[in-house]
């Protein structure tokens, strides 16, 4: 290597793309990195704008709730949002208060987002007395001795990755200990014009150091790599000097875009090319930003949260560059404006690096926890894009070895299925294609749109392929029902036959009554036998009206339905075997649960019209509401099953005791959490999983129910319908909060009107 | 500015484009056209010139006719680039009808047709010139006697005079063409005479020991090499058509010295150099991967080396392309690098 | 000559067996041809083809008693999809069929709604959610947006929306392909 630097340093003189020689992975750029324009200011003094603006979402999964009013007083580190979910799902992370002041709206702002569409914010008005809450994370100062623990503190602190994606940081520490042997801090800092790192590093070595040794003490990490680019040796001095004494090893890496990447930067540091799909975690490393480990730091030492970041301010554009402490939620164009733009700022500013960042909708936009640096160049004229001459230099500039011009031939046709298979999923974005490129192609734009479209195509696919598993059980139990309606109707026949032989006066009451009688013998059928002598005692005790020969109606049609009954939980089994293929056994316990419960909707049919459309609707409501976990879908089905069954079996009870009374189902509950992740195995052990909780959830609430039902009186049930399906919804752990409180209004709404229905009987 | 026309990063260049690079390859092409024009006259002067006119008729109308907008394209140096590389490929003084329908079936069928720049399968330049070498295989082998044969090249006008009426008043033509020194061998070997004998019998030498067709090949090396150090080409092209055909050669000529001529008469007769540098490098028909540029490049000089010396063709590069450009697609579907953290 | 004749005979033998043979030991079981559309289909089950369902066109096509060009929501690409596996002659769709529409899903207006079930019995992928004499509501997550409960509706109070555009399925869009660009 000593011999090989000086060669290679000669030869880049002649031709820079030589340098490509000096690090590990393939390609890369070497662009005009004018970082001297703001690196030499030093870092100005806070600032607090006349507004933040503060958007619940600003790292990927789901935004966070309100916990504030418009009106409410705040002090700055205050809890502003927090995740309503369980966050170690839901990727979601609080929002703090940066400063103190008053809350003055809630609305919908423009986003720092490529695609500039808005979103539900926080608008903070400052009363400039930056009153502060102390250590609101109750910490103690002390190192966390878990995984869990530090994890906790990430979470409240409100921390995601600030290099640049935000992923939460708290979702990318493993739970055990000793799982990351290797903990790497990314001070490389390739993209132009951003300095923010390096004055970091200058200025806050120490704290880096500590948050690093904090995390790694935490998680029991051997090893503390941290790789700096060769053109900041300010940074690298101070690093050095504030790793003297501890185990974190500074390692200088070569200036070349993108080292900066997780994994370009890892193969640099420790040699391991990170495996396709692979995630850090998974090979035993970690990578961080030098900013995520000062937050760290101060989150885990002093308790405080992330209200406030170093950010980049410069642009060719601008006459006064510097970073600063910016407060987040500060408006772009209040930096920008403060560095003195050298014209009107009528050009969209860019939210990071001219290489990775993007162009922001509009200039108002807030500094957000992920945001580096805040670039004004002006406009420049636009060279006209030309034909591919397939020269091949993004193919050399490609750090990750794609086939750039491959994939644009292909994704410009449309051939999306060719682009996945060159690796699109692969690309890091970087734009070294683009930056070489001759003709000047968007190359990473065609990516981007192919990589959207790629994955809106699979999750059409997923919902063809729902939409047709959810018709195929449609079909099945339309067919079911059809069956069950010629069972029902053959028992009837042999019902009405024997009783016409015993009493052929009491003929017409039979008729009436018989179906009823029947169905509810198949579903008595399915009980124990005591239970059922149970029932039916009950039914004949309650059913006031019931002429003496129905009994022996019932007597007579609880054999042929005992009988038929068997044959349908055949004939539900088979069924059951077709629209379940995929899941795992279609035992005939569940079809005989079906066969229970659609004998007991025959019988609740019968009864009356508008009885049995209840039980349609508990039908809905147990197969609809279940569907809603999409993963777990088909456990969610067989358990609302088993659930609605028990409750048809205590309704034999209950409707008869309350005659016509419109009744209101409860909500079985959740069976299952969504997985994040939607890959097949995963949903498989999660529906396993779902179907065993859900199945224990079922058999309680049916037991409950069935108490309930015996003790309440009609009214005290349609009354206790809010509450309980209110509960349900706290306790719905399903990954969309919007719907829950949809569903609520909805119950709650639903429930009145029953209620009303009740009054007026 | 609400909602402007979402544009992606990178919003930074290299400042590369098209056009720099066609003419990069272009002024690398000047040290050859000056050797060119001291060796054989000003012939190749006339000949680049009516190609030139020829070239921008043609893209003018087929750009008209395709719809495209003429400025731009017309300006974009591709066709600059396609007719240098056929009027270094005809004799200097040949018709101008030559030239004419070789740059006009160069540009029409063989980049228009397909696309425009960009989309062609086979290099413009060798398929016209190929066209020419099958059409009038008389004019096109008839070429001007360098100057180490005639001690004088033919003036400006007197060549103008020639290409245009085929004849010039008062001067023998047959004092100034012959065949090159590929035919010379080939001529040779068919009646007996070995290599050694032509080779000593013809090539006179100009200067240090080299003949004229030597001293074109060099002046393309030149240009060449200062391509490579610009970046302009790609190092894998130059290397693997002249790495292999150097080693061919070298076997065959030590198999038999008087039937194979040896390496550095391969290497610097012909268009070795003028296709190493400036033909196989058209990066819109060769292959684009490393490791394809590679094995392109070697293919044809393997195809170049075969029809050299057991083809119907006294120089095959032109065929050698061809060939190799209908490979593109399959050596690149083979050659696809490793992406970054898959397993081969 | 005999030789020549029986040499053919003799290859005609064997390769007659051969191709038996492969007849055989490869046979496809199904009628692959109605999975393979079926697979296509958009799975609405909206019927607009006049089948009942996806699948009941599916099979009409691969038997030849159907044209390739009902499949109204998937429109042309779908019909063209058809027609290169039934190897039936491309027609051009209907009306306004051609244009693929953005995604919509049915929205029940919650103050109108009357609770009368019969979308409910409508929608081809239990997709709403209700009891009688209770407003309904769709699943979004479901719904396939065949439109077959905007018809049944009584009061008129469902709405197909189109899926809201969010940063979370936002779509790069596609770069303005250049004017110089060719094809």
């Amino acid at each position: 290597m000593n011999l090989f630097t000086p060669i290679v340093n000669l030869l880049a003189k002649a031709h820079p793309s030589a340098k490509r020689l000096m690090h590990k992975f393939n390609g890369g750029v070497f662009p005009k990195y004018n970082k001297s324009l703001s690196a030499s200011q030093p870092i100005r003094a806070k600032l607090i704008p006349q507004q933040l603006i503060l958007p619940l979402q600003q790292q990927v999964g789901l935004p966070p709730e309100v916990k504030v009013q418009v009106g409410d007083k705040v002090k700055k580190n205050q809890l502003l949002a927090q995740p309503s979910k369980d966050p170690f799902k839901a990727l979601s992370v609080p929002v703090h208060a940066p400063t103190s002041g008053t809350i003055t709206a809630i609305q919908p702002i423009t986003l720092p987002h490529p695609s500039g569409l808005e979103d539900q914010a926080i608008i903070l008005e400052p009363d400039g007395l930056d009153e502060a809450l102390d250590n609101i994370l109750g910490v103690d100062g002390t190192v966390p001795e878990s995984p869990l623990a530090l994890k906790e503190i990430l979470l409240n602190a409100g921390i995601v990755g600030m290099g640049g994606a935000g992923f939460p940081t708290y979702a990318k520490i493993p739970n055990q200990r000793g799982k990351i042997h290797t903990l790497l801090i990314n001070g490389a800092e390739c993209e132009p014009f951003i300095t923010c790192d390096d004055l970091l590093m200058q200025t806050e070595a120490d704290s880096i150091i500590q948050g690093a040794l904090i995390t790694a003490e935490a998680l029991g990490a051997e090893r503390i790599i941290c790789g700096i680019e060769s053109n900041k040796p300010a940074a690298i001095k101070a690093m050095q000097k504030a790793a003297a004494n501890n185990r974190v090893e500074i390692k200088v890496v070569e200036t070349v875009y993108p080292m900066g990447g997780q994994k370009q930067l890892t193969l640099e540091l420790t040699g391991v090319e990170m495996p396709h799909k692979a995630h850090a975690v998974d090979i035993g490393m970690l990578m961080m930003n030098v900013a995520t480990y000062t937050t760290i730091y101060r989150a885990v030492t002093f308790g405080e949260p992330l209200t406030s970041r170093l950010v980049t301010v410069s642009g060719l554009g601008l006459n006064q560059p510097f970073n600063m402490h910016v407060l987040i939620g500060t408006p772009f164009s209040t930096l920008a404006q403060a560095a003195q733009p050298k014209t009107e700022l009528n050009y969209p500013l860019v939210m990071g690096g001219p290489m990775m960042g993007f162009k922001v909708a509009n200039n108002d936009v807030p500094v957000i926890k992920t945001t580096n640096c805040i670039l004004a160049n002006p406009p420049e004229p636009v060279e006209m894009q030309m034909p591919c001459i397939r020269c091949g230099d993004c193919m050399d500039a490609c750090p990750v070895n794609l086939l750039p011009q491959q994939m644009y031939w292909h994704s410009q046709a449309h051939e999306f299925d060719k682009v996945e298979k060159l690796n699109v999923f692969d690309c890091i974005e970087c734009g070294c294609c683009s930056y070489v490129c001759p003709s000047h192609i968007p190359l990473v734009q065609y990516y981007r749109h192919a990589k959207s479209e790629i994955k809106e195509i699979h999750a059409e696919k997923e919902a063809v392929e729902l939409a047709k598993q959810r018709h195929e059980f449609r079909l099945a139990r339309i067919e079911r029902e059809k069956q069950e309606r010629e069972a029902r109707l053959k028992a009837k026949k042999e019902a009405v036959k024997k009783e016409a032989a015993k009493a052929p006066t009491d003929e017409s009451a039979g008729k009436k009554t018989s179906s009823a009688a029947a169905a509810a013998k198949a579903a008595a059928a399915k009980r124990a036998a005591a239970k059922g002598q149970q029932a039916s005692s009950t039914e004949e005790q309650t059913e006031t009206k019931m002429p003496s020969a129905r009994l022996k109606a019932i007597e007579a049609a609880k054999l042929a339905a005992q009988k038929s009954v068997k044959r349908e939980t055949s004939d539900a089994d088979t069924d059951t075997k077709q629209d379940a293929a995929p899941m795992a056994k279609p035992d005939p316990k569940a079809a005989a649960k079906q066969a229970a419960m659609l004998a007991a909707k025959k019988r609740a049919q019968a009864k009356a019209q508008q009885t049995a459309e209840t039980t349609d609707l508990t039908q809905e409501t147990a197969t609809t509401e279940a569907s809603e976990k999409e993963s777990a879908r088909k456990a969610a089905m067989q358990t609302a099953r088993a659930a609605a069954k028990k409750r048809a079996e205590a309704k034999a009870d209950k409707t008869d005791s309350i005659g016509e009374e419109e009744i209101t189902q409860p909500n079985p509950p959740p069976p299952g959490k969504t997985p994040k992740d939607g890959t097949v195995d995963k949903r498989k052990a999660a529906m396993e999983a779902a179907k065993a909780a859900a199945k224990k959830r079922a058999a309680e609430k049916a037991a409950l129910e069935e108490k309930t039902v015996k003790t309440d009186s009609a009214d005290e049930m349609t009354d206790s319908q809010p509450s309980e399906s209110d509960s349900a919804t706290s306790t719905d752990n399903a990954a969309d909060k919007l719907k829950a409180a949809m569903e609520a209004a909805k119950k709650r709404a639903a429930a009145r009107k029953a209620k009303q229905q009740a009054d007026e009987q | 500015m609400s909602h402007p026309i979402v544009s992606s990063s990178p919003y930074a260049h290299n400042n590369q484009n098209v056009r720099k690079v066609m003419l990069q390859v272009q002024i690398a092409a000047l040290p050859a056209l000056m050797a060119h024009i001291y060796l054989f006259g000003y012939g190749i002067v006339i000949q680049w010139m009516l190609a030139l006119t020829t070239a921008l008729v043609v893209e003018y109308v087929m750009l008209k006719l395709r719809g495209r907008p003429v400025l731009p394209f017309i300006t974009d140096m591709s066709a600059l680039i396609t007719i240098t590389g056929l009027v270094f490929c005809i004799p200097p003084d040949a018709p101008w009808w030559i030239v004419v329908t070789g740059s006009a079936f160069a540009l029409i069928f063989g980049k228009h047709l397909y696309g425009g720049l960009g989309y062609n399968p086979f290099n413009p330049a060798m398929l016209g010139y190929a066209f020419l070498l099958i059409s009038f295989p008389v004019q096109m082998t008839q070429w001007t006697m360098p100057v180490e044969f005639t001690q004088s090249t033919l003036d400006f006008m007197q060549s103008a005079h020639y290409i245009f009426n085929g004849h010039i008043p008062g001067v023998s033509i047959d004092m100034y063409t012959g065949a090159t020194p590929l035919n010379e061998m080939r001529t040779g070997l068919s009646q007996g005479v070995s290599i050694h004998d032509t080779l000593n019998k013809e090539l006179q030498t100009t200067l240090w020991g080299l003949n004229s067709w030597a001293w074109i090949n060099i002046a393309f090396l030149i240009g060449g090499l200062w391509m490579l150090y610009s970046g302009v080409i790609s190092w894998q092209y130059p290397v693997g058509f002249l790495g292999t055909l150097a080693a061919v050669s070298m076997m065959f000529n030590l198999i038999d010295p008087g039937l194979y001529p040896p390496m550095d008469v391969v290497l610097l007769t012909g268009g070795t150099m003028l296709a190493a540098f400036f033909i196989i490098t058209d990066p819109v028909t060769a292959s684009t991967t490393p490791k394809g540029k590679l094995i392109y490049a070697a293919g044809i000089a393997i195809l170049v080396y075969v029809i050299r010396n057991w083809g119907a063709f006294p120089d095959g590069i032109a065929f050698a392309i061809l060939l190799m450009n209908i490979a593109v697609p399959l050596i690149d579907q083979y050659t696809q690098p490793r992406v970054f953290g898959h397993k081969r | 000559m005999i030789e020549a004749i029986l040499i053919f005979f003799g290859l005609a033998a064997l390769f007659g067996i051969l191709l038996g043979y492969a007849s055989i030991r490869f046979k496809v079981e199904g009628n692959p041809q109605a999975e393979q559309i079926d697979k296509i289909l958009p799975q609405t089950q909206c019927g607009q083809c006049g089948y009942p369902g996806c699948k009941p066109y599916a099979e009409a096509l691969a038997n030849g008693e159907a044209e390739v060009n009902l499949c109204i929501p998937g429109g042309t690409e779908v019909m063209i999809e058809i027609s290169e596996i039934t190897g039936l002659e491309p027609k051009a769709m209907d009306e306004a069929a051609t244009e693929p529409k953005p995604k919509e899903t049915a929205f029940i207006n919650e103050d109108l709604c009357i609770g009368c079930v019969l979308c409910i019995k409508e929608c081809p992928v239990d997709a709403i959610l209700g009891a009688t004499k209770m407003m309904h509501t769709v699943i979004q997550k479901e719904c396939t947006g065949c439109e077959k409960c905007v018809p049944v509706c009584p009061v008129d109070c469902i709405d197909m929306i189109p899926v809201e555009v969010t940063p979370k399925n936002w779509k790069w869009p596609e770069p303005n392909k250049a004017s110089g660009g060719d094809q």
